[in-house]
């Protein structure tokens, strides 16, 4: 795959509109800042040190990234078919289930770490499957579908994790997956997960899946235009059951990177607290890479470190967390908003 | 009978969309008090644009408009409304889960739920009862049956007192018992003094219920009569015209063996009416089969049919020998076919995608553009688009462009072109010139001549009469979901094809 396909000319513009876009967001957010009363240069200046000012804290950034990448993939892949799909906080839960599960086993390294990872997407993939057929045969709007499964997912797991998966010596976690399954880190010591760099190759793919392969083509053709589609000779069904399963797929695995890649504890809390929300930031993250699987890796980037700054602003700047997400959220939507206007424009014609 | 005197009048009315096409040329039209008023013409003729013109949606390019001898300028729908023109849109714009009484009050002062609405009722059912027109006003309108939506929009129109009233193909989706009590209600309201207009297709209609029928083709006033003076024939002459605007020169027929066969094929619309009834048919190699009729007789449904796209109630449908009735799109094209659909935009296309994407649609799994087991072979797909760029002479900045940035006739040009790149033995051309420049449309004919020439088999749906006689050697005529005749074109008068148009079969 060559450079010069994935960075066009109009990839590098639309980055431009966004780096742009974010930096409205930063002025109105830090103008917000002042109003209430808080220092926005402090806020920022801590905000970023907290994420890049150190190799360790950079490691939390891109360890907050490589699952977000992930569920921001499933979101995406699922727009490209038009369909707003949003299970992937329900398939994080159940293919982070399933990588524990196959902890269980004693495997080599390298194998076992593989293993996890397809049980992992496959689990994830199955969880989206309910979604794909109640729509296929009854026309069920997946956002409904998918709001179910979320909760059918959390409640289920927890359930999984305090009966099955639990450790019998700490009740508040399951049991921890072994070393030989665990993403190693990668040099330099600061304790960087190469679940990112795995998540990264994985973003290629699905690039390369959407751009590059006859299904993926046909994927995008029925997401743009259904009729066209079919008139082609192109069953949409087949395509939205791609959509369905691969954002699974992918979800799933940022299940298994968020127990297998990220320690301590490489387990589930049993109040499956870290594993939450990356479904939902997904959206966030999909909507700011607009929906490109490689400007998606960018995206997750960058709200991992708002993520990891945040903290670093509550300690130091003493904003109160709640305000720092205001402002997240106000840079994201400064981000969001051009695509957002241009859709919203788009419908009037 | 009511009061005498001039409702409307139009002098030397023109319109020219923004895109050039000339709508309206110098049209003076008037309708008088106490009058039924037909408005004749076929598709594209130029009737909706004058009606909107007089109801205030559409401003004119040029001419005038006087309202009761006063001379008017309407910029809005509202206008209109305040000068007593209130317009029933064929499809009507009723809110579909409000009730009937809702509707007939949106938009005025009247708040439905408010003190004052059961007088607001008593005074519509007063309206309704004296002019027949029974409404279920506290009905949901979307239980209501098309005929009755119908009366809630005349209502709707009365309750603002609307004094010259246009209905835009009011019988089109009508029964003829629902189109007798119209008819009768219209009658009514002639009588208190009230103009209508009256847009139809349908000759007998005009004939029957009119006082004066203006035709228009082609954006000018063909003919002007009183109804009772008149004869079908006359006004199928002034509806169709005689002019022939492209002269092309077709080789003579000679057909070889039947390509395309249809046994009386029968197509349900989604609430199960029959809209394509009985229909049978059979294109020869070498023939141009034209099927002309107005827009909305089961052409569309038809052409759905045979590519696949729409399942059929009844019938059979076979294909140089093969069995296609219940194919999918995909195995009507292997089979032979070439299908051009009716709308390049929505079914041909996928406007957003770029040009060379949209050149292998239903052909991406081909051998021939892949490279390895699972990747498309850009670079060969970029080829082939630019073989076809180069065959068909399509002009575009090349197989990355977007399609959405083309010009019609480009867009049409880029369907056509991967529709014959697989070398089929039958079209299926659904309007291929619709919207397209008089070059471009051109092109379009003479290609089809070629083909035919080719001995490959041709159906040609159209609603443009000029096209189907320059090109069909054959012709049928659908009519309300009946293919109502099939005739040789040879010395054919446009009078007889404009008649079985109309409905009328001698």
């Amino acid at each position: 795959m060559r450079l010069s396909r994935v960075f066009t000319p109009a990839f590098l513009s639309s980055l431009t509109e966004s780096v742009f876009a974010g930096a409205v967001g930063f002025v109105v957010g830090g103008l917000v800042l002042w109003v209430l009363g808080y220092n926005p240069l402090s806020t920022f200046y801590y905000l970023l040190q907290g994420s890049v000012g150190s190799p360790t804290n950079f490691s939390v950034t891109l360890n907050n990234a490589a699952p977000l990448i992930l569920t921001a993939i499933c979101f995406a892949i699922g727009l490209r078919a038009g369909l707003f799909n949003i299970g992937a906080e329900g398939q994080v839960y159940v293919g982070a289930a399933a990588a524990v599960a196959v902890a269980f086993f004693s495997l080599p390294v390298g194998l076992h770490l593989a293993l996890s990872i397809i049980v992992a997407g496959a689990a994830g993939a199955l969880w989206s499957l309910p979604a794909f057929l109640l729509k296929a045969s009854r026309g069920v709007n997946e956002v409904i579908s998918t709001i179910m499964l979320n909760w059918l997912g959390f409640y289920s797991i927890l359930w999984v994790s305090l009966n099955w998966l639990v450790d019998p010596n700490r009740s508040e976690k399951t049991i921890s997956v072994p070393a030989t399954m665990r993403f190693p880190d990668l040099l330099g010591g600061a304790g960087i997960s190469s679940a990112i760099l795995f998540s990264v190759l994985i973003a290629f793919g699905y690039y390369g899946y959407l751009w590059l392969t006859p299904s993926g083509y046909e994927l995008r053709a029925v997401g743009l235009n259904p009729d066209a589609a079919r008139f082609g000779g192109i069953a949409p069904k087949k395509a939205l059951l791609s959509a369905f399963a691969l954002g699974g797929f992918a979800s799933g695995i940022a299940g298994a990177i968020q127990v297998a890649g990220r320690g301590p504890p490489y387990a589930i809390y049993t109040t499956l607290g870290n594993v939450q929300n990356f479904g939902f930031n997904g959206i966030g993250v999909s909507l700011i890479g607009k929906n490109h699987p490689v400007a998606i890796i960018l995206a997750g980037i960058f709200f991992g470190a708002l993520q990891a700054g945040a903290t670093n602003v509550q300690l130091y700047a003493r904003v109160p967390y709640e305000i720092v997400q205001v402002i997240e959220g106000i840079i994201v939507v400064a981000i969001a908003a051009p695509d957002i206007l241009k859709k919203i424009r788009g419908l009037g014609k | 009978m009511g009061e005498e005197g001039e409702l409307i009048k139009t002098v030397n009315l023109t319109k020219v969309y923004p895109d050039g096409t000339v709508a309206l040329k110098g049209v003076d039209f008037d309708v008088q008090k106490g009058e039924i008023h037909g408005l004749l013409g076929e598709n594209g003729a130029g009737k909706t644009t004058l009606t909107k013109i007089l109801s205030g949606i559409l401003k004119p390019t040029a001419g005038e408009i006087h309202v009761r001898n006063e001379k008017v300028t309407m910029k809005r729908p509202q206008d209109g409304l305040a000068l007593g023109i209130g317009m029933v849109h064929q499809h009507f714009a009723l809110v579909r889960r409000f009730t009937a009484f809702e509707n007939i009050v949106l938009g005025t002062k009247v708040n439905p739920a408010g003190r004052k609405a059961d007088t607001t009722k008593k005074q519509i059912e007063d309206l309704s009862s004296r002019l027949g027109l029974k409404v279920p006003l506290d009905e949901l309108v979307e239980n209501l049956s098309l005929g009755v939506q119908q009366r809630v929009e005349i209502i709707k129109m009365l309750y603002r007192n609307v004094d010259l009233l246009i209905l835009d193909e009011p019988t089109s989706s009508l029964t003829p018992t629902e189109s007798d009590e119209l008819f009768k209600t219209l009658k009514k309201l002639k009588n208190e003094g009230r103009g209508i207009i009256f847009i139809t297709h349908k000759l007998r209609e005009v004939m029957e219920n009119c006082d004066r029928i203006t035709v228009l083709r082609q954006g000018q006033v063909s003919g002007r009569t009183d109804a009772g003076q008149v004869d079908p024939r006359t006004l199928a002459r002034m509806m169709v015209g005689r002019d022939v605007v492209l002269e092309l020169s077709r080789p003579p027929f000679s057909p070889g063996d039947v390509i395309l066969a249809v046994r009386e094929l029968t197509v349900l619309n989604n609430s199960g009416e029959e809209v394509v009834e009985q229909v049978s048919l059979s294109v020869r190699r070498g023939e141009i089969f034209g099927i002309a009729g107005v827009e909305g007789n089961g052409q569309t449904e038809l052409a759905e049919a045979i590519s696949g796209v729409k399942p059929l109630a009844k019938g059979q449908i076979s294909l140089a020998g093969n069995d296609i009735s219940h194919a999918s799109p995909n195995l009507v094209r292997r089979s032979g076919a070439a299908l051009i659909p009716e709308d390049r935009r929505f079914m041909g296309l996928v406007t957003e995608m770029t040009v060379a994407e949209n050149t292998i649609l239903g052909k991406q799994r081909e051998k021939q553009f892949r490279s390895g087991y699972f990747t498309i072979a850009w670079k060969k797909v970029n080829n082939f688009t630019n073989s076809l760029i180069a065959r068909f002479g399509i002009v575009t900045q090349g197989p990355k462009s977007v399609v959405k940035s083309m010009s019609g006739g480009n867009q049409q040009k880029l369907v056509v072109s991967r529709e014959l790149s697989s070398e089929p033995d039958f079209i299926l051309a659904s309007q291929p010139t619709r919207g397209l420049d008089v070059a471009s449309t051109e092109y379009m004919r003479k290609l089809l001549l070629q083909l035919r020439g080719a001995n490959k088999g041709v159906l040609l749906i159209s609603s443009d009469l000029d096209e189907i006689f320059q090109l069909a050697d054959t012709i049928g005529v659908m009519y309300e979901g009946k293919l109502i005749d099939v005739v040789s074109s040879e010395g054919l008068t446009r009078d007889k094809i404009g008649l079985l148009m109309g409905g009328v079969k001698e």
